[in-house]
């Protein structure tokens, strides 16, 4: 894997067609990352693809639903803390 | 008018009772309309997100404060204003769930909730940035009181 150290401002270049610039550092660690590319490509933050995922595994139970009630806390019950 | 659902055979409805998600679900996204649908003797705790355009399409739900009572989603600003409210506590917060075999696995999505404005029908779903929160809570996590994730 490559790692590079990049200021804001200064890009970085995959191939001819894709360049990634660091636009800001902002406090707390986010990063603003400008993306230039080809319009074919299809760029995700990843987890928007774990969210894609978890979706897809949502609509295909196993099991009954209304087995869950028998996990769910019980209600107008909610202080069963020692 | 009439719908047939996968968990409820016929059922009727009325256009007011649609909940519209502009983007429609992450890996769904050409579906846009959803009714929400609870599960009898749940409490209102129980749910699903049944599509109206496809009958076998529908996502269990739950009420994610009944799991968790200090559960704290908060949206993005752009996207306070796409729902039309200003703040995250005028939404009300579902999250889906992966209903497994044994049903002891199954596990919901704390950290992408969908967010309802009750008053205008307009809904979607979210990625959380923030509060700790994953894709894969297993449901005994919530059973012995709150849990500290």
């Amino acid at each position: 894997m490559l790692i590079l150290q990049r200021k804001p401002g200064e890009s970085v270049l995959i191939g001819d067609e894709i360049e990634v610039t660091v636009v800001s550092v902002e406090t707390g660690g986010r990063v603003r990352l400008a993306i230039s590319a080809p319009k074919s490509l299809t760029i995700l933050r990843n987890e928007l693809r774990g969210a894609m995922d978890a979706n897809k595994e949502a609509a295909r139970e196993e099991a009954s639903p209304l087995a869950l009630l028998e996990l769910l806390p019980r209600q107008g019950d909610p202080e069963t803390k020692k | 008018m009439e719908l047939t659902t996968k968990y409820f055979g016929q059922i009727a409805y009325e256009a007011g009772d649609v909940l519209y998600f502009k983007d429609g679900l992450f890996g769904f996204e050409e579906e846009t309309q959803f009714l929400l649908l609870p599960f009898a003797d749940s409490n209102g705790t129980l749910l699903c997100f049944q599509s109206v355009t496809t009958p076998g399409l529908a996502f269990v739900a739950m009420n994610p404060f009944s799991l968790k009572q200090n559960y704290a989603p908060r949206l993005r600003p752009a996207e306070l204003k796409a729902m039309g409210v200003t703040q995250s506590e005028e939404l009300s917060f579902y999250v889906l769930c992966v209903v497994r075999q044994p049903v002891s696995e199954s596990t919901v999505n704390l950290k992408c909730p969908v967010a309802v404005n009750e008053d205008t029908g307009t809904a979607m779903q979210t990625i959380l940035e923030d509060g700790g929160y994953e894709m894969r809570h297993r449901l005994s996590e919530f059973q012995e009181g709150q849990s500290s994730c």
